[in-house]
């Protein structure tokens, strides 16, 4: 790193430095200023974010700017037109490229001296070993999943014993004219998913309206594609990204609403519906980014007291924002350890409590496998196993668990368990 | 594709169709799902001025030159320093130094989208501009928003002066940052606001039924009717009726008592046929709108009366008296009816149908609307065709959101000593005081900034007497000392966006921009308005 170093010019960093060469108000004591700190930054942090869109792009810009000179990044999606409008290291020509790629590439040209290395691919191709070598991980995600993922894998990968197991996880998100960014010190503050039950629940329409009773646009738009196309197609996965696909699904919900006589049927509403698009503007990810990246700064640096630990901003009204500290939570299946507890009724059948597991909102588990110390109650996979315990299914649970026992769940797709610790309404 | 047994021909069933998007409106669809392409045309035509090339300048175009503005012009003399190169993403590295950081700027941020137009200015500054009559009237005639980012104290105020002074002067956007610290604040002297995009939900008046609706209420046979059709009856039907049929029982009145509220209920759910009757669960669940009383919303009702004090915002006004004048001379003395119905429980041919009855009513009730507009057009003397039909229908629709904003002169408040004790005194602005007054402080010592001679300056604003908690004054003067000069990148990111964002507010006439000062700590992460 010392030849990327040497690429720094005097005054370079002459506005950063400001805040490097002395403390302030609200810094750490033990804030160490001038050549330690900046020898730090410059030459030795390592520094990875996740994630090339519409947070990335911003912040992979920011972090080159702020002095971080060894910059991972991951994302595994290509460029689309759609993108263009806030993702500003793409243009028109890279279309259908690597996000991670191009980004890298842009950032390396425009900023000296700076080392961008791509992987075009998921967050879970790379074990705890790639994690544990950076410093800090800055996610500008768009899906929950991923969240979980990389959140669980890092509070895992936590050795009290090794303090350099713990990797700060700053995480952003925007949605519109909202956002949030929040500071995530694994096993020490709240976690990504102490917050779930924060997330705004997905509209579903119900099966009997979009097949009997439409009303609404939305629900024409349904129809045609989780009733229709498969009635038509059969087998065919609807490919939404494909503009031939949309617009049959466009003419067929068209043609179902002037059947009913409802009105709003657009393509803009049948993508929308389709993909469902969140809207996205240049300016709520520059300040969410920001923030994110500020907040990478501070820890990085102790060059200022660091977020505490979730700040929410909307911009619809004026410029309004919150800044709150999110407790952690004790049954936290990924950084809490202690059991939640669950009441109920003994006729329930262990179908029904693994519905109720993928439903509740602070704990949407996808496709959970049950166990107790002594029996596997019932496992997703592999096929073997699942043919062996799928009879547990129709039983109740109270056949299965004792009063106060204690199950423990685990998904495939997340690195964590939850224990639930079962009783029963008389 | 699909069947061939359809009721309809293809001619019928493609009359009206969308083509495929055009390239132009696959890119910018994430932002039209926001403001539309009536928010998108206003982005187009406009010309933003920005007095700088500064990171956080150039941080604030890049997010106006995406969403694709028409054009920008960068008034900036600066020669491109080593350090300039160093904090500002556009431009390149040390490949710029000594060339005009405006012109760097201005070719780099084209990049960003080959629909906008810029230009730079480098041969002057805007005092240079402000010292003559024809730069005076190229200023506030050639911009829709001008920018300015940590301009010098001189500069600014006259700039300010000058802008404030003429109505049809663009509004001004004044930033001012200093390390962590910064603030934002808007100069204009009114703005209106007609899609505000506010959540608040129209009325379904169904404590003031209209005819139509009253009579197609009573006219239902719950009784006899079909079962199944008994679970799809539109709620807004079963209240009205129980409600008429309560009043004619109460002498006209709704229910009051908490009792009587629960007998109320109490009827809805005997109706039921059926235990699973979603529509009468919703029914008795919004069966509080039987008892609140319609009536013009305080937001709404307060901006009557409003005094006219800018040309551009002359047919809001006209609106606005025709609103006075509808709902206080014609029944029931609301806002005009929305057509707009939430989804509920019902079958399609129900929901159809009463979507048309309150379509049907709201279309009168607009016309009636625009009939008082007109006649109040005629006694202005303005020209019949001053407000488009679309604006009228968008108004009507969103009369229960509208928002008019009276702006202040940037500086007024540093004079207004009243307002500044006010402040001080409270928890709820101290800290966003704290900050301005540092900000405040620093401008007008410009790099020179001491601690002592910062806090000397700051107190110096305050009325005699009238003290800050310290913890507030204190962080955010030591916050100014310790980086006096230093735009930060990410507080220029910051800035970046949330300017960016009041910009297009402004522009598009959507949404709602901020009134006052937004100060913003990026130690603490937070932001709040003074």
């Amino acid at each position: 790193m010392a030849a990327a170093a040497s690429q720094d010019w005097p005054a370079r960093y002459f506005h950063i430095d400001q805040i490097l060469d002395k403390p302030g108000p609200r810094t750490d004591p033990a804030f160490a200023a001038g050549d330690g700190v900046k020898d730090f930054l410059r030459t030795k942090a390592k520094i990875l974010v996740i994630g090339a869109g519409g947070l990335g792009c911003e912040i992979l810009a920011n972090l080159a700017l702020t002095g971080f000179k060894d910059i991972h990044v991951i994302d595994m999606d290509t460029i689309d037109i759609s993108n263009l409008n806030r993702q500003f290291l793409f243009r028109q020509k890279d279309v259908g490229k690597p996000k991670a790629t191009v980004a890298a590439e842009f950032i390396m040209k425009r900023v000296p001296g700076v080392v961008v290395t791509p992987y075009f691919g998921k967050i879970q191709d790379k074990d705890e070993d790639y994690y544990m070598q950076f410093n800090l991980v800055i996610c500008g995600l768009d899906s929950v999943e991923a969240r979980r993922w990389i959140n669980a894998t890092l509070v895992n990968m936590v050795d009290p014993e090794n303090p350099e197991s713990l990797k700060p996880l700053i995480d952003g998100g925007t949605e519109g004219f909202r956002g949030q960014a929040r500071v995530i010190l694994p096993t020490f503050t709240s976690c990504y998913e102490c917050s779930l039950d924060m997330l705004n629940k997905q509209t579903q329409f119900p099966i009997c309206t979009i097949a009997n009773t439409p009303r609404l646009p939305e629900h024409c738009i349904e129809w045609a594609s989780v009733l229709e196309w498969p009635r038509v197609f059969g087998d065919k996965k609807l490919d939404n990204d494909d503009p031939n696909d949309i617009d049959w699904l466009y003419k067929t919900a068209l043609k179902r609403a002037r059947e009913f006589r409802i009105e709003g049927v657009t393509w803009s509403l049948t993508q929308g519906v389709v993909k469902n698009i969140i809207p996205a503007i240049a300016s709520t990810n520059a300040i969410i980014a920001a923030a994110c990246c500020n907040e990478a700064f501070k820890i990085a640096t102790s060059s200022a007291a660091f977020l505490n630990n979730y700040f929410m901003l909307i911009g619809t009204d004026g410029v309004y924002s919150y800044t709150f500290e999110h407790e952690k939570r004790q049954e936290c299946p990924v950084c809490g350890g202690e059991a939640l507890d669950l009441t109920i009724s003994p006729d329930t059948t262990l179908e029904q409590l693994i519905e109720t597991l993928t439903e509740r909102q602070d704990i949407q588990i996808k496709k959970p496998s049950l166990s107790t110390p002594i029996q596997q109650l019932y496992l997703q996979a592999p096929p073997q196993l699942e043919a062996a315990t799928r009879a547990n299914l129709e039983k109740k649970v109270s056949e299965l668990v004792s009063a106060g026992g204690e199950v423990t769940v685990t998904a495939t797709t997340l690195p964590f368990s939850l224990s639930l610790r079962i009783s029963y309404t008389t | 594709m699909a069947a061939t047994n359809d009721s309809q021909t293809i001619e019928e069933a493609t009359t009206g169709m969308e083509s495929a998007p055009d390239q132009k409106t696959r890119r910018y669809d994430r932002q039209l799902r926001l403001w539309a392409k009536s928010g998108q045309a206003a982005l187009e035509s406009s010309h933003i001025l920005v007095l700088s090339s500064s990171s956080t300048s150039t941080s604030v175009l890049k997010n106006l030159v995406l969403p694709g503005i028409g054009q920008f012009t960068i008034l900036d003399r600066t020669i491109t320093s080593p350090s300039d190169a160093g904090n500002n993403f556009f431009l390149e590295g040390q490949d710029s130094v000594g060339k005009p950081r405006a012109e760097e700027a201005v070719r780099l941020l084209l990049e960003l989208n080959d629909g906008v137009k810029g230009h730079s200015i480098v041969n002057k500054d805007v005092k240079e501009v402000l010292g003559t009559e024809d730069g005076v009237e190229w200023l506030k005639g050639t911009f829709s928003l001008v920018i300015a980012h940590n301009l010098e104290k001189g500069a600014l105020d006259q700039l300010s002066d000058v802008l404030w002074k003429d109505a049809k002067s663009p509004p001004l956007v004044v930033i001012r940052s200093a390390g962590f610290l910064a603030e934002v604040f808007i100069q204009f002297h009114e703005h209106a606001v007609i899609d505000s995009h506010l959540d608040t939900t129209p009325s379904l008046r169904i404590d003031k039924p209209f005819p139509a609706l009253l009579k197609h209420s009573l006219e239902i046979d719950f009784e006899n009717m079909d079962v199944t059709d008994h679970g799809h009856v539109p709620y807004v039907y079963i209240l009205v009726r129980v409600l008429e049929e309560w009043k004619q029982a109460h002498g006209g009145n709704p229910p009051k008592t908490s009792d009587e509220k629960k007998e109320f209920k109490a009827i809805i759910s005997k109706m039921r046929k059926k235990a699973d009757e979603e529509n009468f669960e919703e029914a008795e669940a919004q069966a509080f709108k039987c008892w609140s009383s319609t009536v013009v919303p305080y937001d709404i009702k307060s901006l009557f009366g409003a005094e006219n004090v800018a040309p551009h915002t002359k047919p809001f006004h006209l609106l606005l008296k025709a609103l006075e004048v509808y709902t206080t001379t014609v029944e029931p003395y609301t806002l005009p009816l929305s057509a707009t119905l939430p989804d509920m429980k019902a079958s399609t041919g129900q929901y159809v149908e009463i979507q048309r009855l309150y379509k049907d009513r709201a279309v009168e009730e607009r016309d009636t609307f625009k009939a008082i507009l007109d006649k109040i057009i005629a006694e202005q003397g303005e020209d019949a065709s001053l407000i488009d039909d679309e604006v009228i229908d968008d108004f009507v629709k969103n009369s229960h959101i509208l928002r008019l904003l009276k702006g202040k002169k940037w500086g007024a408040l540093d004079q207004d000593k009243e307002k500044l004790a006010e402040a001080a005194a409270s928890e709820e602005s101290s800290k966003q005081l704290g900050i301005h007054l540092a900000l405040s402080a620093l401008s007008s010592l410009q790099a020179n900034a001491k601690k002592q001679k910062l806090t000397a300056e700051a107190k110096a604003i305050l009325p005699e007497g009238v003290e800050l908690p310290d913890e507030h004054f204190d962080n955010a003067i030591g916050e100014a000392a310790r980086s006096p000069t230093a735009d930060l990148p990410n507080t220029a990111a910051f800035l970046g966006g949330v300017v960016a964002q009041e910009t297009i507010k402004m522009i598009t006439k959507q949404y709602v921009p901020i009134n006052g000062y937004c100060t913003i700590d990026l130690v603490e992460t937070w932001s709040g308005v003074l």
